[in-house]
C-alpha cells in the first residue's frame, strides 16, 4: 500500500537495472566473460593505453552511433550516416587541396553536414516520405558526391599538426576524438533523458500521431535529429580523415550497418520509443572489447563480424525464448491445476 | 445448440447456452470477462477446465481456424480488415478448401451476392482502406456469413456507428436470426440490448450473474446487476447557471469537399454538443478548429478577437483543447508511462529555461490528477497501456486538463468505457462548466448528448442541419434532422 | 472518355504504367544522348545485369510485402557464387543442373535460417538480417580461406552460359539468364496474384493483426517468404557466377540495399501489403538501366553516375508520393460529388 501513496515504484535507476537484468543481462555477462578472458590473456589489455586506443580504433562509429540511437529511439532511420562520413572526408581532401586553409575548410564541411542533414530532413518531414527510404537513396547519393570530388584520387600529405591531431593524445592520454566523444555522449545523455526535447524524443518514437495531436512540434524534433546526424557524421569524417591522414572515395563505405548493429545491440527497439544512451554504450563498450579480444586471439575481422551478428541475434532472441518458455509453463502449469 | 462451460482466472465457473436463430445479449462492465468470453469460444485462447460443446459435440479449439471450422465467428468494435485488399478479397481471403488457385470472377460474384442478402450498398471491388467503419463491419459480416456461420459473436458493432447505421446493422442481425444464426451481442448500449436481444446475461467480474428473457429485466436492474450497486442518476441532468461571456464564435467554416458554411458559439460554462451520425463530419470540424486540418475558409472568433489557427501549438496557445476519440492512436503513448503521457501536452510547464526536465513537479502534477480525476493506477509510472479503459480516458483527460484551457473539446469522451467511469467523466466535463471552460462534445450516445448539453447543433454530411436548446430537444427531433428528414417529408 | 477509364484503374496498374512510361522516357533521352544506344551490344550488357538484380528485387519484393525486409541478401549472393564456383572448379564435369539446383538450395537454407528467426523467434527483420548480413559473410570468408574464384578455373559451359541465346529479336538476343530472369519474375507475380496462398503474402502485411484473426497462418507465410527470398538470391548468386566468373569475398556486397532501392522505386510500400512483383522488377531494370547508361554519358565523368542515381532514385519515390496523394484526394472528391448527388446511398467518411 505504502508504494499506492507515494505514487511512484521505482526510481528511475532502479527501473534501469531491472531492465538490464532482463534484456541486457546476457550481454552484461558476455561482456564481463570478454574483458575477463582477454585480461587473462594479454597483460595490456586492461592498461588505459590500449582501452583507448581501442575506442581510437572505432572511434569515428561510435560517435555516430550515439545520435542513430537517438534518430532510432524516434521511430525514424538514418542510413546515409557512412555516406556522409565519406563526402565529409572527401569535401575537406578537396577544399584542401584546391588550397583552402584548413580553419576555413573544416566549418565548410560542417556546413555540408547541416546541409546534407537538412537535405534528409526536408523529404522526411516535409514530403512525408519514410526515412528507410530517404537515407537509403542518399546512401547513394552523398557517396556518389563523395567520388565525384576525388574521382579515384587518394588525398594525402595533410599537414602534420592536423594528422597529429587525429592520432595524438590532446589532453593527458586522451586524443581529440575521443575527448569529443565523450563531451558528446554527456551532452546526448542530457538531452535524451533530463531534457523536454528528450521527452518528445521518446514520446514521437513510441506514437508520433499522439505527438502531433498533443501540440508537439514532431517536424521540428525530426528536422533537428537528423541536421543533428548529418552534422556529427560529418564531423566523423573529418576525424576519420585526420586520424588515418588520408582520404579516399570509399571512406567508411558500409559503417552505416556497423553502426545500426551497434545501436540494435544496445536494446534499442528498431520500432522506436524505447531504449537508452546507457544500452548504447554498453554495445560500443562490448564490440570494441570484443574485436579487440578476438583480435588477439588472431580472429579475422570478418569472423569477428560475424561473432558480433550472431550477438545481435542472440540478445534478442534469447529475452524472446525465456518468455516463451514462461509462457509454455505457465499453460501447461494452469492446465493441470 | 451450441453450449459453453469456462474457466480461466478471468472468467470463473461461466456457463451459457446459445440456440439457433436467438440473440443473446452479453452486458457486463469493462473487465468483467467479455472479452476472455469471446476469445474462447473464438479459439484465440484455451480455457483452463469447463469444456465447450457445439451442436452437443464436445470441441477443443487450438486456433481461429478451428473455430471458423466449427462455424463460430466474431466481429470487432474496430473491425479487423486488410486495408490493402479490395472487399471481395477481405471476405474470401481466410477461407479454406477452395483450390490453390483464385477464381476471381467467382469472388466478385459471391461477395456481390453476400452483400446482396444483407441488404446493403457496397462495391465488391473498392479497397478496404476507403470504407468507413460501418462498411468495414458489413465486410466482416459477410465474411462470417461467407464461412456459413452459426454462431456469429458482435462484440460492442455498435460503439462507433451513428444512430442510421445501428438501425442497418439492427437489420442484418434479425436478417440472420431469421436464417438461423445464433447471434452473441455484446453492448453497452443497453437500449439496443432492449430493441434487439430475446435473451440478456450479465457478467460481473468473471462470473455469470444472470441469464433471463429480455422481457423479465429492466434497464435498472440490467444495470444495478452490471455495476453491483444500485443504478442511481447516471444520465441525469445538472442545472448550470448561464453566463454570456462568448468563449468560441465561428463563422461560415468551410473546409472544401469535406464540410461547408458551419457556425456557431460557445459561451464559457456552457458545453456544446456536436449531434450527427458518423459521417456527418463534426470530428473534422474539431480538427479545424484544433489547427490539425486547417480551414479553407471562414472565421474562427476566440473571446472577441478573429484568429488564425493553422497548427495544434497555435490553438493551445490560444487556451483550445482537444480530447480525441481515439484512444489509441492519437490519445496515448501506450508503452509510456503514465506521468509521461499526462504532462506532455503542458511539457514546457515542466523544463528549466534550457531545457532540462524538474521530474519531482512533473510526478506531483500526476498525483494530482490521478486524486482528482480518480485515476486507478498503483503508481504513475506504471505503463498507460496496462490501465483499464476508463483510466486511460481520465489520463488523455488529466494532460488536457493541465493546459487549463478556455475552450475544451471532448470527441466520443465515453466511447467504450464502462458505466461507471462514463458516470465520472460527465461530472468532470459539468464541473469544468461549473468553473467557466467553454465545452464542445461531440457524441453519438444521444442520451449522453441530452445529458449533458445547454445547446446541440446537429450535423449531417458536412451540413449544419440545426441548433436545439439542450432542455426541450428530444432524441426524436435530434434523429430526424440528422438523418435529413424534415417534418415536410415526414408528413408526405 | 478516354481520361475517365484511366482514372478507374487501379492505383497500382497506374503506378506500373507510370513506371513504364518513365522507362521509355529514359530510354528515349539516353538515345538522343549516348552513340548507337540502341545496338544490341547495350541490350545485352545491361539485360544480363539487369536479370541478376531482378531475380533479387523480386525475392525482396516478397519480404517487404510482408512488411519485413532481408539485408542478408547480398551475403547469400555472394556465398552461393562462391561455393558453387568451387564446386563447379573441382567437378567441371557436373550437371549444370544440379548446380544451379544447389545454388537454389543453399540460398533457400540461407533464407530458412532467416524466416524461423523472424517468425518462430519473433525478432525483427531488420536486427536478424543485419546479423546474417555478417553471418553469411563470416561463412564465405571462411569457407573461401581468402582465396578467389577466377574465371580460368572455371568450366567452359558456365561462361558461355551468359552469352547463350535464346533467340533474337532482330539485332536484339534475347539472352538466357535474362529469360530465365523474366520468367522467373512474371511466374512469382502470377503466384502471388492467382494463388490463394499468395494473397496472403499481402494480407499479412496489410494487417498482421486481422491476419491472426483471420485464421491466416501469419508465421508461415513470412518464413515462406525469406525463403523464397533466400532462394532467389541464391539463383541469382549462380547468374553473378556466370556473368562475372571471378569471385572475390567481397562478392554481392552492397546488393541488399540495392535490392531495397528497386524495390521501393518500383512502388512497394516499403510498410507492407501493396504493390507489385513486376513492378519491383521495372524497378530494377530501372536502376539498371540508369547505371548502365549514365557510365557511357559522353560529356559526364563516370564518377557522376553514383550521386545522379541516388537523387534519382529520391525524386521517383518523391514523385510518386506527390502523385499517389493526389489522385487519392482527386478521386475522393470525385466520390463526393457523385455522392451529392445521390445523398442516401452512403454516409461518407470521417465522424
Amino acid at each position: 500500500m505504502s508504494s499506492t501513496d507515494i505514487g511512484v515504484a521505482k526510481r528511475p535507476l532502479e527501473k534501469a537495472i531491472s531492465h538490464l537484468s532482463d534484456w541486457e543481462g546476457f550481454l552484461l555477462a558476455v561482456l564481463v566473460l570478454t574483458i575477463i578472458v582477454n585480461a587473462s590473456m594479454s597483460d595490456v589489455f586492461l592498461t588505459v593505453n590500449n582501452q583507448i586506443n581501442l575506442f581510437q580504433l572505432s572511434i569515428e562509429k561510435i560517435i555516430v552511433a550515439l545520435i542513430m540511437t537517438l534518430i532510432i529511439i524516434n521511430a525514424e532511420i538514418d542510413l546515409s550516416v557512412a555516406s556522409m562520413m565519406g563526402l565529409a572526408a572527401c569535401a575537406f581532401g578537396w577544399l584542401f587541396l584546391h588550397g583552402v586553409p584548413i580553419g576555413l575548410a573544416v566549418p565548410i564541411v560542417l556546413l555540408i553536414g547541416v546541409l546534407g542533414g537538412a537535405f534528409n530532413a526536408f523529404f522526411i518531414t516535409v514530403m512525408g516520405l519514410p526515412s528507410l527510404v530517404v537515407t537509403l537513396a542518399m546512401l547513394i547519393g552523398y557517396r556518389g558526391l563523395a567520388r565525384v570530388l576525388v574521382e579515384d584520387r587518394g588525398i594525402t600529405d595533410f599537414p602534420a599538426w592536423f594528422d597529429a591531431l587525429g592520432q595524438q593524445p590532446l589532453i593527458g592520454p586522451f586524443p581529440l576524438s575521443l575527448l569529443i566523444f565523450f563531451a558528446l555522449l554527456a551532452f546526448l545523455v542530457v538531452v535524451l533523458h533530463f531534457t523536454g526535447f528528450g521527452r518528445y524524443v521518446y514520446m514521437i518514437g513510441n506514437n508520433k500521431e499522439m505527438a502531433v495531436y498533443s501540440g508537439v512540434a514532431v517536424n521540428r524534433v525530426k528536422a533537428t535529429l537528423f541536421i543533428a546526424s548529418g552534422a556529427i557524421s560529418a564531423l566523423a569524417g573529418l576525424l576519420f580523415a585526420a586520424r588515418v591522414g588520408a582520404v579516399r572515395g570509399d571512406v567508411a563505405l558500409g559503417f552505416e550497418l556497423d553502426i545500426i548493429t551497434m545501436v540494435l545491440l544496445g536494446g534499442i527497439s528498431i520500432f522506436g520509443g524505447r531504449g537508452t544512451l546507457f544500452g548504447a554504450i554498453f554495445a560500443i563498450l562490448i564490440v570494441l572489447n570484443l574485436r579487440n579480444g578476438m583480435a588477439l586471439a588472431n580472429i579475422t575481422h570478418h569472423l569477428q563480424t560475424g561473432v558480433i551478428g550472431v550477438l545481435l541475434i542472440l540478445s534478442v532472441l534469447l529475452p524472446n525464448l525465456r518468455s516463451m518458455l514462461r509462457q509454455f509453463r505457465e499453460t501447461r502449469a494452469s492446465a493441470r491445476s | 445448440m451450441s453450449k459453453y462451460f469456462g474457466m480461466t482466472e478471468a472468467l470463473k465457473d461461466f456457463s451459457l447456452d446459445i440456440h439457433p436463430g436467438e440473440i443473446h445479449a452479453v452486458v457486463g462492465e469493462n473487465g468483467a470477462g467479455k472479452s476472455t468470453m469471446i476469445k474462447i469460444m473464438t479459439g484465440v485462447y484455451q480455457c483452463s477446465s469447463g469444456e465447450m460443446l457445439v451442436h452437443g459435440e464436445r470441441v477443443l479449439f487450438h486456433g481461429t481456424g478451428d473455430a471458423q471450422a466449427r462455424g463460430i465467428a466474431a466481429i470487432y468494435q474496430e473491425p479487423m480488415v486488410f486495408p490493402d485488399l479490395d472487399v471481395a478479397e477481405n471476405i474470401f481471403l481466410s477461407h479454406r478448401g477452395l483450390g490453390p488457385f483464385v477464381n476471381w470472377r467467382r469472388t466478385y460474384a459471391d461477395a456481390r451476392k453476400l452483400i446482396a442478402r444483407l441488404g446493403v450498398t457496397l462495391e465488391e471491388d473498392r479497397n478496404a482502406n476507403g470504407l468507413t467503419l460501418a462498411e468495414q463491419q458489413t465486410v466482416e459480416i459477410a465474411r462470417a456469413l461467407s464461412l456459413d456461420v452459426k454462431v456469429l459473436i458482435m462484440d460492442e458493432p455498435t460503439s462507433s456507428l451513428s444512430a442510421h447505421e445501428v438501425e442497418k446493422l439492427m437489420g442484418i442481425a434479425r436478417t440472420l436470426r431469421a436464417e438461423g444464426v445464433a447471434i452473441i451481442f455484446i453492448s453497452h448500449r443497453l437500449e439496443e440490448v432492449f430493441q434487439i436481444a430475446d435473451r440478456v446475461t450479465v457478467l460481473r467480474d468473471g462470473r455469470l450473474i444472470s441469464t433471463r428473457p429480455i422481457g423479465d429485466v429492466t434497464a435498472d436492474g440490467l444495470i444495478s446487476e452490471m455495476v453491483g450497486r444500485d443504478a442511481g442518476e447516471f444520465f441525469a441532468r445538472s442545472e448550470r447557471k448561464k453566463r454570456d461571456k462568448l468563449a468560441l464564435d465561428v463563422r461560415d467554416l468551410t473546409l472544401d469537399g469535406v464540410f461547408s458554411s458551419v457556425s456557431f458559439n460557445v459561451n464559457e460554462g456552457e458545453v456544446l454538443c456536436f449531434a450527427g451520425l458518423v459521417g456527418a463530419r463534426r470530428t473534422d470540424v474539431a480538427l479545424s478548429i484544433f489547427g490539425v486540418r486547417p480551414a479553407d475558409s471562414g472565421e474562427i472568433a476566440v473571446g472577441s478577437e478573429i484568429v488564425r489557427i493553422r497548427s495544434p501549438q497555435d490553438a493551445m496557445k490560444l487556451g483550445i483543447a482537444y480530447v480525441s476519440e481515439d484512444r489509441r492512436k492519437l490519445g496515448l503513448a501506450m508503452t509510456m508511462p503514465v506521468v509521461a503521457n499526462a504532462t506532455l501536452a503542458t511539457l514546457r510547464k515542466y523544463m528549466s529555461k534550457i531545457g532540462l526536465l524538474n521530474r519531482g513537479r512533473e510526478i506531483e502534477m500526476a498525483l494530482r490528477y490521478r486524486r482528482r480525476l480518480n485515476i486507478r493506477t498503483p503508481d504513475v509510472d506504471r505503463e498507460v497501456g496496462d490501465l483499464s479503459g476508463g483510466n486511460q480516458q481520465k489520463v488523455m483527460l488529466a494532460k488536457w486538463l493541465d493546459a487549463e484551457p478556455r475552450i475544451l473539446i471532448f470527441d466520443e469522451p465515453t466511447r467504450g468505457i464502462d458505466v461507471g467511469a462514463k458516470a465520472e467523466v460527465h461530472s468532470i466535463i459539468n464541473g469544468l462548466a461549473e468553473s467557466g471552460v467553454a465545452i464542445i462534445v461531440i457524441s453519438s450516445d444521444l442520451p449522453e448528448v441530452l445529458a449533458l448539453a445547454d445547446r446541440i447543433v446537429v450535423m449531417r454530411e458536412g451540413q449544419q442541419m440545426g441548433v436545439f436548446d439542450g432542455e426541450t430537444a428530444t432524441q426524436e427531433s435530434i434523429i430526424r434532422l440528422a438523418t435529413g428528414q424534415s417534418s415536410n417529408e415526414v408528413a408526405a | 472518355m478516354n481520361r475517365w477509364s484511366l482514372a478507374d484503374l487501379s492505383p497500382q496498374a497506374l503506378r506500373l504504367l507510370a513506371l513504364l512510361a518513365v522507362l521509355v522516357l529514359v530510354i528515349l533521352f539516353f538515345g538522343t544522348q549516348i552513340e548507337r544506344y540502341y545496338s544490341a551490344r547495350m541490350f545485352n550488357r545491361v539485360s544480363t545485369s539487369v536479370a541478376i538484380m531482378a531475380l533479387i528485387a523480386t525475392g525482396q519484393a516478397l519480404v517487404v510485402l510482408t512488411r519485413n525486409i532481408d539485408l542478408s541478401v547480398g551475403s547469400i549472393v555472394g556465398f552461393t557464387a562462391y561455393a558453387v564456383g568451387g564446386v563447379v572448379t573441382r567437378y567441371p564435369d557436373l550437371n549444370p543442373m544440379f548446380a544451379i539446383g544447389a545454388a537454389v538450395l543453399a540460398g533457400a537454407g540461407f533464407g530458412a535460417f532467416n524466416g524461423l528467426f523472424v517468425a518462430y523467434a519473433r525478432i525483427p527483420a531488420i536486427i536478424v538480417t543485419l546479423g546474417t548480413l555478417a553471418l553469411f559473410r563470416t561463412f564465405l570468408v571462411e569457407y573461401s580461406d581468402a582465396k578467389s574464384i577466377i574465371t580460368a578455373d572455371l568450366p567452359e559451359w558456365i561462361l558461355a552460359l551468359p552469352r547463350t541465346n535464346l533467340f533474337s529479336i532482330g539485332n536484339l538476343d534475347i539472352r538466357l539468364t535474362f529469360a530465365v530472369a523474366v520468367v522467373v519474375v512474371v511466374a512469382v507475380h502470377l503466384a502471388v496474384t492467382r494463388l490463394r496462398i499468395g494473397r496472403k503474402f499481402y494480407a499479412v502485411g496489410s494487417n498482421p493483426e486481422a491476419a491472426v484473426v483471420a485464421g491466416i497462418n501469419s508465421r508461415r507465410i513470412i518464413f515462406l517468404a525469406f525463403v523464397a527470398c533466400g532462394a532467389l538470391s541464391g539463383l541469382a548468386g549462380f547468374m553473378f557466377l556466370s556473368r562475372f566468373g571471378n569471385i572475390t569475398v567481397v562478392a554481392g556486397l552492397g546488393f541488399e540495399l540495392k535490392s531495397v532501392a528497386a524495390v521501393v522505386v518500383g512502388g512497394i510500400n516499403i510498410f507492407g501489403g501493396s504493390g507489385t512483383v513486376i513492378g519491383a522488377m521495372i524497378g530494377a531494370v530501372l536502376v539498371g538501366l540508369l547505371d548502365a547508361s549514365l557510365v557511357r554519358l559522353p560529356y559526364m565523368s563516370e564518377f557522376w553516375r553514383e550521386a545522379i542515381l541516388g537523387f534519382l532514385i529520391l525524386a521517383a519515390v518523391a514523385i510518386d508520393s506527390v502523385l499517389m496523394r493526389r489522385l487519392f484526394s482527386w478521386r475522393q472528391s470525385r466520390k463526393e460529388r457523385l455522392q451529392a448527388q445521390a445523398p442516401f446511398e452512403s454516409d461518407g467518411r470521417g465522424g
